[in-house]
């Protein structure tokens, strides 16, 4: 188990966010997670990532009790995530934006950084090599040196991926990653999604695409902040409840 | 960061050699300006404009970061004051004084960039603009030491001479150095991750850039470079008072930062030149002259959106454009 | 209580009342523009301090009625309203750095063009109204208690339109989303331009009012600038009940600070509650929290 969420919970003033969700990730594993709008999903990522503090829960991330910790600790500890809006450098090259974005492995200290030495250097290089790579896995090898924010929409979250990619995370939670695709897009998102799992990074990701849900290997379903239903794909598909949360909220599900 | 530099494109490097071959011709006009010009109000006034430039460009160096630093110029003063006490009344060497005050003024901006690194755009430049008229009241009302409103005088100098030239190459040299190191900073991956910051807390932090660690990294660079230009103003000027560095000269120096062009390294360096010197041309306009500063301000301002920096693209862009339409005829 | 005690009491909450209604007219129309354009404008102050002189050369120099002074001061404001949000806002919207200098470039101006003109450095406008109001013990001017009123009724006035009407309406459907009023039609120019005019307009008559209730001097604006920024900042910018609340705050230690303390004392105390608050609520008293 890489992942572990008692009873968390947030309050923002009167309104409760996310509502007691007890949840476990097993390592490399899939694990999808819908609901309708204001549902509380990009809530409980932020929880996770530190963004925002819970009111009362605990998360643990291997074994480590990691609630409360600061946004960039969380992403050191090996937590990687995108966005759901605006998720890059707008006024970095696509290239620059993967690169800025590896900041943990390899890290060099301040005085060879500023020296110039041959150790930044060779990190550097390394990074650069990597980064290209990152960019062939997402597609977006072709448009590496654009500016990021001339970037279309399916691009940009294309490019969150590559980003969130880059600290080499052991886990990793995708923000709706294929939302406001063309087709595509969306099947070379797919892809990179699967192969990234492959390689054995455990993913959670939050989609109202119904198509998405069969590269998860199991799905959790919240509504007004609360765990209604988990299952396979199969038998979230067919639930009643499911059905009725996304139909009672009056919602186009973007099947 | 280098493989930033190596992602650029390839004709990045020719570009880089003639940018060498102008520095170097900039640094050799630069090194025989006391032999132009001999009249020592005119050294004064170059020299005066190293010092402003090194504030300016600390100054830049922390807007990097997304922070507007509008406690800059009670900075400069905290160096001055810091400088001018120890080499007068504890009768320090002005040499050492002036690192000391550098240090000094580091350690203040570190002491409060902690808890103002919580404030964002608009909160974070109040508040430190509210930081520095509290620091310069601080300074005025240690009346005993700093001689209050009426100022400070007979401030120990550098070098025991009238002549302004040592003044002049000693600070040529020093400019160059702290614009080197703050370069350096700019372009290694420090200078990205303060870029990165600015377009995006979230995203900087969610791949594991400390929000606050490179605020206050860029706010300890910044105050201890305008610090030594406070204390090089101090051990040269003799003489110091408030309203030398009150809220008005934090707002020029951010002027000179944005018609220079604040997307650039060099944009201070030549906002503070063009904007400091050419109104002193017209000081004998007296009560006028300040209409000058404006109009140079609209006309850049109109003209040229991001700063006097841009005017060489624009005029490359213009030749080529030129050039390839009388071709096409 | 003794006599005295009574009287400065009274004395100075009529004082706070009146500045505080003269900051949140400022400061209203200062969030106005920031809300609708996305523009700090630093130049209010000095809008204030044109706005003031013009009346006071009406009424002195051209000598006219002071009410009327005030009117055309307060279109001639409003128009140079619409010339701002054309030249000056408009081609700079959204980049910070610019709009500053721009600022300055008009402050620079407008200071140095009034310090030129005006041989003297301190001037009153003559009162606006006469007299003197007797209760009991206590003796108020009722110029004091006219423009209290006064600013009570504009602000009442404002806060009708934006909430009441069309065009009011259709400024805050473009101070929430830009994009989305320019689809459904909204002349984002035309609500800019109102803005602008009522902002200045509420300036020049807190200017003009001033100029008799204080003094003029052409430095006033860059004072009363820092008011307002205080304002801003501890009721978090943009946010309308945050500038009446602030504003009351400013308004009232500015009334009741410089009795035990000098100006320039007052200011630094001032600025150092407004840290301290600022350290625990970052965004301002009503600020709005950065949504991740
Ligand atoms: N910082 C915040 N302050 C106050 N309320 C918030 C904040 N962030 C989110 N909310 C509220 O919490 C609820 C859950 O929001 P959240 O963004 O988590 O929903 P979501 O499931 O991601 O919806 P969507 O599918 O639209 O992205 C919403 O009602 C939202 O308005
Ligand atoms: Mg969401």
């Amino acid at each position: 188990m890489i992942l572990e969420i008692n009873g968390l919970t947030k309050n923002f003033g009167g309104l409760t966010a996310v509502s007691g969700i007890d949840i476990k990730v097993n390592d490399g594993e899939v694990l999808g997670l819908i609901g309708p709008n204001g549902a509380g999903k990009s809530t409980f990522f932020n929880l996770i990532t530190g963004v925002i503090p819970p009111t009362k829960g605990k998360i643990i991330f291997k074994g480590k009790d990691i609630t409360g910790k600061r946004p960039h600790e969380i992403a050191e500890l090996g937590i990687g995530r995108t966005f759901q809006l605006n998720p890059l450098f707008p006024n970095f090259t696509v290239l620059q934006n993967v690169i800025s974005s590896f900041q943990i492995r390899p890290r060099s200290n301040w005085l060879d950084t500023f020296f110039n030495t041959p150790v930044y250097r060779k990190n550097e290089a390394y990074i650069l090599e990597q980064s290209l790579e990152i960019l062939n896995l997402v597609g977006l090898y072709k448009v590496k040196d654009e500016l990021a924010k001339n970037q279309p929409h399916g691009y940009q979250k294309m490019l969150g991926v590559a980003r969130a990619l880059a600290i080499k995370p052991s886990l990793l939670l995708l923000d709706e990653p294929i939302a406001g695709m063309n087709p595509d897009e969306i099947d070379n998102t797919i892809e990179a999604i699967k192969r990234t799992s492959q390689r054995g990074v455990t993913i959670i990701l939050v989609e109202h695409n119904m198509k998405i849900l069969e590269i998860c290997n199991r799905v959790v379903v919240i509504n007004f902040g609360q765990k209604i239903v988990e299952g396979s794909p199969q038998e979230i598909k067919e639930n009643p409840e499911v059905i009725r949360a996304y139909l009672g909220s009056g919602h186009d599900t973007k099947h | 960061m280098g493989s930033m530099i190596a992602a650029r494109d390839s004709s990045s490097r020719r570009k880089n050699y003639t940018q060498i071959i102008l520095y170097g011709i900039l640094i050799c006009f630069l090194l025989f300006i006391p032999l132009f010009f001999q009249s020592p109000y005119v050294l004064h006034l170059f020299i005066l404009t190293l010092v402003y430039i090194i504030a300016a460009a600390s100054m830049r160096f922390i807007m990097t970061s997304g922070q507007i630093p509008l406690a800059h110029a009670a900075f400069l003063g905290l160096g001055a004051y810091v400088s001018a006490v120890l080499s007068k009344h504890v009768g320090l060497s002005p040499w050492l004084s002036l690192f000391i005050a550098a240090f000094v003024a580091m350690g203040v901006g570190i002491f409060i960039s902690f808890p103002f690194a919580r404030l964002k755009a608009f909160y974070y430049a109040m508040v430190s603009l509210f930081f520095g008229v509290g620091l310069l009241q601080a300074i005025e009302s240690l009346g005993k030491l700093t001689g209050g409103l009426a100022g400070i005088t007979a401030i120990p100098t550098l070098f025991n001479t009238a002549s302004k030239v040592p003044y002049y190459y000693c600070f040529l040299a020093l400019t160059l150095v702290s614009l080197v190191i703050l370069y350096r900073f700019e372009v290694s991956r420090i200078g990205w991750n303060l870029k990165a910051i600015d377009q995006s807390y979230l995203v900087s932090s969610s791949v594991g850039i400390s929000e606050v660690k490179y605020r206050v990294l860029a706010v300890a660079i910044g105050c201890f470079f305008v610090g030594l230009a406070g204390g090089m103003y101090a051990n040269y000027n003799v003489t110091l008072s408030p309203s030398s560095f009150d809220s008005s000269v934090t707002l020029w120096m951010i002027i000179y930062v944005t018609i220079g062009g604040m997307n650039n390294f060099s944009g201070p360096i030549i906002g503070t030149a063009v904007l400091f010197l050419i109104p002193q041309y017209f000081s004998g306009l007296k009560q006028y002259a300040p209409f000058i500063s404006a109009a140079i301000l609209f006309l850049v301002i109109f003209m040229f959106r991001n700063g006097l920096v841009c005017i060489p693209g624009l005029l490359m862009a213009f030749y080529k454009r030129k050039k390839s339409t009388s071709k096409s005829r | 209580m003794a006599e005295s005690t009574i009287l400065l009491i009274v004395a100075t909450i009529v004082n706070a009342l009146v500045l505080s209604s003269m900051y949140i007219l400022l400061a209203l129309g200062f969030t106005f523009l920031f809300n609708i354009m996305g523009i700090l404008n630093f130049a209010h102050g000095v809008i204030y301090m044109i706005g003031a002189y013009i009346c006071f050369y009406m009424a002195t120099v051209v000598g006219i009625n002071q009410w009327l002074a005030l009117l055309i001061s307060v279109a001639v404001v409003g128009l140079f309203g619409i010339f701002m949000e054309r030249f000056i806002f408009r081609p700079f919207f959204g980049n910070i750095n610019s709009i500053i200098v721009v600022c300055i470039g008009l402050i620079t101006v407008l200071v140095n063009a009034v310090a030129i003109s005006q041989p003297y450095n301190v001037q009153v406008t003559p009162a606006f109204v006469q007299g003197i109001l007797k209760v009991g013990i206590v003796s108020l001017s009722w110029q004091r208690i006219v423009f209290f009123l006064i600013g009570v009724s504009l602000l009442i006035l404002v806060l009708l339109f934006i909430n009441k009407t069309k065009q009011g309406l259709q400024m805050r459907a473009v101070a929430q989303d830009l994009e989305g009023a320019i689809l459904q039609g909204i002349n984002v120019h035309f609500v800019s331009a109102l803005a602008c005019v009522i902002a200045c307009a509420l300036a020049a008559t807190a200017g003009s009012l001033m100029g008799s209730y204080l003094s003029l001097t052409p430095y006033m604006g860059n004072d009363i600038m820092i008011k307002v920024l205080e304002i801003l900042v501890l009721g978090g910018i943009g946010s309308i009940n945050g500038v009446l609340f602030a504003g009351l705050i400013v308004g009232t230690l500015d009334a009741v600070l410089p009795i035990w303390l000098s100006g320039t004392a007052t200011q630094a105390i001032m600025m150092l509650i407004i840290i301290v608050i600022l350290l625990f609520k970052p965004q301002g008293l009503f600020g709005k929290e950065v949504r991740a």
